[in-house]
């Protein structure tokens, strides 16, 4: 059951990842785009549909009433009959008398012969084959037709008095010209829109989004340990909802965390009072040890140990729930790096050697002495206990930082460790256990916060050599 | 010679481990519940040290300390509940000498006390007068006066104006003081000096806000103007 429901939610996730791919943001942005180029998608064809249809059947329009009038010009011109009272036509002069507007030709046809007034470019050829038919049966008939690229009404009449049939061919260069700048004014419109679209939806993205990102901000901060931090009220119905219930929850978990704090804190103080006359006593038997059958001698050992042990976890509890509710009470003092560092082995009665050249020695740090003292001291207890003790500590400097870089030669920490052993009560696996009855378990914690109370980081690697390393990086003084 | 330690704790299974502890360490142990009880104790026998936890019941330690520094300048040392709360500073200015933070061990405790009775007894390198405008220090009789007016300090504020005064001009760190006055070592809490340097100015100074003789020079430390 449980691996499957695992692996359901871990579909659902990757789901989700995927889908979250383009952000809100981009999401938006991409509907307003879409939106907006639909919208002037469909008024641009729209307007190109009925603009066309309005100019093409205008010049249609126009283009029949001057076949009617030419067709009416020419009929008593057919009907010339000469001397000899045969019918004799001139169609080719006749044609010549018409005044046609540019790009339309007339085609006459008299019995099975054609004329045209342009018979290079215009032979009755070009007319479809549908219109002459029906035009020819007697019916009037006008048909678009195109040749190449170019498109062409052609109109039909038919003049039965003298058994002819009137047909022009108009080219419509004219309307196409209009139309097609119109088209490319539309798709010119459309991408603007499109454009416009995009940037109305970033805008109003940002706006929309604006609270969002402050509660990102804001939850950041939180993280980073700004507990402070919140929201505040725009007045907004929709959002002010979001703000009341982020501040509420954020003060609930402050709450809580206070409330742990002072617990952890409340019987770190309850138990100070028993561990000091726990303490006085086992060194008032202590001084009569001697005196002690040897069982009651071994046990005053153990007690005496424990007892320290004790005293010491509950001196560390106390520092670091102080930790958790005042970053107010760090008293800085500006140390020479090096000499601070130096003094600390000294004040733990190691011969470590303190490497690093005399710049980087000599740089300024702002230090909580007690604190950092603690920091290097627990790092070099920590390296007693689970490694042999350090081998070296190097200090380096990094640019705006120094680094105090202190090697053992462990067995190291593994991978998946290195994050865990700097909880509260987090002891490493094999190599930690077996002595686990040393350590309070507090330690490396209490260097974690002591070290970000300084606004520096601490962190462990395994030396290329083997061993650990655990590095703390602080910020330097500007001198 | 054996001295008298005046033990102030509210709670008895404390004093009572105490005082077996501090008398392994050679000393005659007067013990007391509260406040009001020390100050009949101590009027009774005069203490070389007194011992006060910060947490009394009724009269605070603090108060305790103020009462005490009325009628002696017996060295006292306040047991606090944390070493970096506001307690330090406020038992500090409340008159004591040094602290120790609970839960203290007694080996420690008893050598805090052995460099304050130290201190009680060494007046100073020099034994000649010496005089800085308006202030006559005499450290033979351990007495400060200003415009042959006798003022009343502690014996940690003498010892520290004997030590500024031993070098007048040069600048001492907080760490030098630290050592040379309460036998700390670099990781001494510069809070000592501040909190007795701030008490010290108080009495010799006319302007506490705008001292002539203690001079801070920031960033380094302290000097008695020459």
């Amino acid at each position: 059951m449980m691996p499957s429901a695992q692996g359901g939610k871990r579909r659902n996730l990757k789901r989700l990842a995927q889908r979250q791919v383009l952000g809100l943001r981009n999401r938006v942005v991409l509907f307003f785009v879409l939106g907006s180029t639909l919208l002037s998608l469909v008024l641009s064809v729209s307007t190109y549909v009925l603009v066309s249809r309005t100019l093409i059947d205008q010049r249609e329009t126009l283009a029949e009433r001057q076949a009617y009038i030419n067709a009416t010009i020419l009929r008593p011109g057919l009907r010339t009959t000469n001397a000899s009272g045969q019918v004799e036509i001139d169609v080719p002069t006749q044609l010549r008398r018409l005044q046609n507007p540019t790009g339309t030709e007339t085609i006459v046809a008299v019995g099975d012969q054609f004329y045209s007034s342009d018979p290079l470019n215009f032979s009755h050829n070009v007319l479809p084959e549908k219109l002459r038919q029906r035009v020819l049966e007697g019916q009037p008939a006008r048909m678009r037709f195109s040749i190449g690229d170019r498109s062409f009404v052609a109109i039909g009449v038919p003049i039965p008095s003298v058994g002819a049939t009137y047909f022009d061919v108009t080219a419509l260069d004219e309307v196409d010209r209009s139309l097609s700048a119109l088209l490319t004014t539309l798709v010119l419109v459309s991408l603007v829109t499109a454009l416009v679209g995009a940037l109305v939806g970033r805008w109003s993205s940002r706006t929309v989004l604006r609270p969002l990102g402050e509660a990102a901000t804001a939850a950041e901060a939180i993280v980073a340990g700004n507990r402070s931090a919140r929201l505040t009220l725009d007045g907004d119905a929709d959002m002010d909802r979001l703000v009341l219930s982020f501040n509420r929850m954020v003060d609930d978990m402050q709450g809580r965390i206070a409330r742990d704090a002072r617990f952890a804190s409340d019987v770190s103080h309850e138990l100070r009072s028993p561990l000091m006359t726990l303490a006085s006593g086992i060194s008032v038997l202590q001084a009569r040890r001697s005196e002690l059958p040897a069982r009651s001698q071994t046990a005053l050992d153990l007690l005496a140990d424990e007892v320290t042990r004790f005293q010491r976890m509950v001196q560390d509890l106390l520092e670091i729930s102080r930790a958790d509710a005042d970053q107010q009470d760090l008293a800085l003092d500006e140390v020479l790096a090096g000499e601070f560092v130096e003094r600390v082995v000294e004040a733990y009665e190691r011969s470590i050697d303190v490497h690093g050249d005399e710049d980087t020695l000599n740089a300024v740090l702002a230090v909580d002495k007690r604190r950092m003292e603690r920091v290097i001291g627990n790092l070099i207890e920590n390296a007693d206990r689970y490694a042999g003790g350090v081998t070296a500590i190097t200090l380096r400097d990094v640019g705006q930082d120094i680094q105090i870089v202190v090697d053992d030669c462990g067995p190291g920490v593994p991978e998946d460790e290195r994050d865990r052993i700097f909880e509260r009560f987090a002891r490493g696996s094999e190599a930690r256990a077996r002595a686990s009855g040393e350590g309070t378990g507090l330690g490396l914690s209490l260097v974690a916060e002591h070290v970000a109370l300084h606004h520096g980081s601490v962190w462990v690697e395994n030396r290329p050599e083997g061993g650990a390393r655990f590095i703390v990086q602080l910020p330097k003084v500007d001198s | 010679m054996t001295h008298r330690i005046l033990l102030i704790d509210d709670d008895e299974r404390i004093r009572t481990a105490l005082r077996l502890a501090l008398e392994d360490e050679g000393y005659v142990i007067d013990e007391a519940g509260s406040g009001e009880e020390a100050m009949n104790v101590f009027n009774a026998h005069a203490a070389d040290i007194v011992l006060i936890d910060v947490m009394l019941p009724g009269m605070s330690g603090f108060d305790t300390c103020r009462m005490l520094r009325r009628v002696s300048d017996v060295p006292v040392i306040m047991v606090t509940a944390r070493s970096d709360t506001h307690d330090v500073v406020a038992g500090l200015e409340a008159g004591a000498d040094d602290y120790v933070a609970k839960p203290v061990v007694a080996k420690e405790l008893a050598a805090r006390i052995r460099a304050l009775l130290r201190r009680a007894r060494t007046p100073g390198q020099t034994s000649a007068v010496m005089e800085f405008g308006d202030l006559e220090i005499i450290p033979d009789e351990g007495t400060v006066k200003r415009r042959g007016e006798e003022l009343h300090l502690t014996r940690t504020e003498f010892r520290l104006l004997c030590e500024l005064a031993g070098s007048p001009g040069r600048v001492f760190s907080r760490e030098a003081l630290l050592e040379k006055v309460w036998g700390y070592g670099y990781f001494g809490d510069g809070r000592l000096v501040d909190v007795h340097v701030r008490r010290l100015r108080t009495k010799v100074e006319f302007d506490a806000a705008n001292p002539v003789h203690v001079q801070t020079v920031r960033g380094l430390g302290y000097k008695l103007a020459p």
